[in-house]
């Protein structure tokens, strides 16, 4: 039962109060680029939903069990190789290039799936999938995965990475489909010149961004919630 | 090198200015946005994307001639990625509390599209010279950017810049919002109309002078 | 040793990596092949790119798609023009019929003090928004002037003069935008066979008593025109003009004459008669943008 606490509160954490558009500012570039049209902007969220959720768990797997301080492979090839137990083999440095590797990697495997078994799921979001490669959401959740594989003693389970990746991946389909309603509307307005464009858009984002501070402190008022309603 | 291509000294000028990354282009906004809260984070921000933006940039340069088409984004990324490696290794060994404060965001430069289209655009078809006064040009245009948007927001924010106290706290109010998130795009959104408007009152007046001359 | 075995393991692991990852993708690559008509790419590659939208596709590589599956004809892409026709055809090893370029005409010539029966407007200046609204002008048909045509034009290519949208037909490549965003819908694409093209100034379908309260020069539905000319029929109460069997504006000198009012015009480049007549007047050079930029090069946005 915690432990679905605590998964609730992760999710709603990634996905409304630190909003990885809004608040951690990644995925700025579709963010504003892809916003034109709602539908655009809902393939385009779905398209990183569905990547980031695939890419957080191939990176958890790699960090868990080869990266991370103490992991288990390189401690065991560490022991063969004769090294006493005091010291561990720490192979974090690596961790960036692994990510990019797998990341670019898994969007150009999805991409060749996508395309020969669902041909019209492709023809609807396929488009978007090279551009995935560089959006730094996707990086980023592997990074924040990263950091909570740090600490020995509070290690984070396969279930708890992919809440935040698909936590995350959610609030920015949230984000960006609400700035696309937005730029809809903005067609029929009066934009002074030198904002049109992206001017204005990033001052929307902003009155956005603002919206959504606040929802600080929901996840701790359903967390005392749903305590209450269990104990 | 064909005579269309831009030689090193056009790179370098166009890199400030005429294609400034943030202002014209729109790339990178992702450090633009999340480090521009003061002056020092941002300016650390520039200092490691320049090493990796010249470095990646020199690399690709290099080895432009054993590139394949289909693989060549792969390499770029593999190349910037152990640069922003390095780079973050620094960070952490020298100034440890920065490297802190910048937490995600040093590893994000490798998704910075800044780096990834120069080496697309500008390093991977021309000489080293030319790649690395490109690669230079762009760090700086990069540096104006984030270093007017960081001024803007410390002043008004904390009422520092470089946290040297600027406007004392009984003159000045310190607006919070600037320091938040919402902030970072209000003074970005702005500062662009700003630049958009100059441009504009540019284009404008030499048309009008263009039309008196001719009479 | 404990460095020597960290950076093995460091070089192995990747090496370890790279090789997972090179196999998976060769038979990903294998096993997922999904064959790609090579006429679909060279045809994209003919194609301007704008994604203008003008041929009626989302984008130039839906439009390649089409083609390549002979559901389009080939001279829909209006900044590609001819040339970009030729080439299709050349791919597709077909004849091409002849493209005649399509140019947007504003079917209203009211300027605004022929427009009667205005008020004030102080709304949101689009014409989106002044539509909504009752009685901005008496002529519910004709143009309303605020500009979202010029908003709409990415060619620069049309512009409010005297509160009415007048196409440049210097910059026209008929990419029907303006067309598509006009909520009263005036403007639409005519075929230009000649330098300069007749066309009928007026949208307005009311009978002509009506149509005299609320505009200067609007078409009444009088039909002289369409007594004096074998091309011309009137519907709803505006003249036709039949475009398949248009050759020149020759053929209308008849109409033209007997028009009570202005509702047709001449659009297009100025004839040599009309161009002698302003001869003596000294003409500002056009003042082009300098815009110099690589940006368009890049395909890194995301």
């Amino acid at each position: 039962m915690e432990t679905l606490i605590t998964l609730i509160q992760i999710a709603i954490g990634a996905a409304l109060i630190n909003n990885f558009v809004l608040h951690y500012f990644v995925g700025i570039c579709p963010f504003l680029g892809v916003s034109r049209r709602i539908d655009t902007a809902f393939g385009m969220g779905c398209a990183v939903t569905f990547v980031i959720s695939i890419a957080a768990t191939l990176s958890w797997v790699f960090t868990y069990f080869i990266l991370r301080p103490g992991a288990p492979l390189p401690a065991w090839i560490w022991q063969m190789a004769g090294g006493d137990a005091s010291t561990q083999v720490n192979l974090s440095v690596l961790s960036y290039i692994v990510y990019i590797f797998v990341i670019a990697a898994s969007v150009q495997f999805v991409e060749m799936y996508v395309r020969k078994f669902f041909p019209a799921l492709y023809k609807s979001f396929g488009v978007f999938l090279p551009l995935i490669t560089t959006n730094c959401a996707i990086l980023f959740a592997c990074l924040e995965i990263m950091k909570h594989l740090q600490d020995p003693m509070r290690l984070w389970a396969l279930p708890e990475a992919l809440t935040l990746a698909v936590g995350g991946g959610v609030g920015f389909t949230l984000a960006i489909v609400l700035m696309a309603g937005i730029r809809e509307e903005l067609d029929a307005c009066d934009v002074p010149k030198p904002l049109r464009g992206p001017g204005i858009a990033l001052i929307v984002a902003g009155i956005l961004a603002m919206a959504f501070m606040g929802f600080a402190g929901v996840d701790r008022g359903i967390q005392s919630t749903l305590n209450a309603f269990l104990h | 090198m064909s005579a269309s291509e831009p030689t090193a000294l056009e790179r370098f000028l166009n890199g400030i200015l005429p294609e400034n990354p943030i202002y014209r282009q729109l790339l990178g906004m992702c450090p633009t946005l999340a480090v521009t809260g003061a002056m020092k984070p941002a300016m650390t921000m520039v200092a490691a994307t320049a090493f990796v933006l010249i470095a990646a940039n020199v690399i690709i340069s290099l080895i432009r001639g054993l590139l394949k088409p289909h693989l060549r984004i792969l390499v770029f990324t593999l190349t910037i990625a152990t640069f922003v490696t390095i780079a973050d290794r620094f960070l952490a060994a020298y100034v440890y509390e920065m490297s802190k404060q910048l937490g995600s965001y040093i590893p994000l430069i490798i998704v910075n599209c800044i780096i990834i289209s120069r080496c697309e655009i500008c390093a991977s078809k021309q000489s080293v010279g030319v790649a690395l006064a490109d690669a230079v040009g762009m760090s700086l245009g990069f540096g104006l950017a984030l270093g007017s948007i960081a001024t803007v927001r410390e002043i008004l924010g904390a009422g520092q810049w470089f946290g040297v106290t600027v406007l004392p706290p009984d003159v000045w109010p310190s607006w919070g919002i600037m320091a938040l998130p919402p902030g970072a795009f209000l003074t970005l959104g702005l500062l662009l109309a700003l630049v958009n408007w100059i441009g504009q009152r540019r284009a404008e007046s030499l048309a009008l002078r263009e039309k008196q001359s001719k009479g | 040793m404990l460095t020597t075995v960290t950076m093995l393991l460091a070089a192995g692991v990747l090496g370890l990596l790279a090789v997972i990852v090179a196999y998976v993708l060769g038979w990903a690559n294998y096993t997922f092949h999904v064959k790609v008509d090579p006429k679909i790419v060279a045809i994209t590659d003919a194609l301007p790119g704008a994604n203008c939208g003008g041929c009626g596709y989302v984008g130039c590589g839906e439009y390649a798609e089409a083609v390549a599956a002979g559901r389009a004809e080939l001279n829909l892409c209006a900044p590609g023009g001819s040339g970009c026709a030729e080439k299709l055809a050349q791919i597709m090893g077909v004849e091409v019929g002849q493209s005649l370029p399509y140019r947007a005409v504003v079917h209203c010539a009211a300027r605004r003090d022929q427009r009667l029966g205005q008020t004030v407007y102080l709304g949101e200046p689009t014409c989106v928004a002044a539509n909504l609204v009752g009685g901005v002008q008496g002529c519910t048909y004709g143009c309303l002037g605020l500009g979202d045509c010029v908003a709409a034009c990415p060619y620069d290519a049309i512009h409010i003069v005297d509160g009415l949208s007048t196409v440049d037909y210097d910059k026209c490549v008929g990419c029907k935008n303006c067309a598509r965003v006009c909520p009263r819908n005036i403007i639409t694409m005519v075929p230009f066979k000649a330098e300069r093209m007749l066309v009928v100034a007026c949208s307005n379908k009311d009978f002509g008593p009506e149509v005299k309260e609320v505009c200067e020069v609007g078409c009444i539905g009088c039909k002289a025109c369409s007594k004096n000319a074998e091309l011309m029929s009137i519907e709803n109460n505006l003249p036709i003009i039949d475009y398949d069997a248009y050759e020149s504006e020759e053929q209308f000198a008849k109409a033209r004459e007997k028009c009570p009012r202005e509702s047709m015009i001449l659009v297009g480049k100025p004839s040599p008669k009309d161009l002698a007549a302003v001869a003596g007047e000294k003409l500002p050079d056009r003042v082009e943008a300098d815009f110099k930029t690589t940006v368009d090069d890049t395909e890194w946005r995301g």
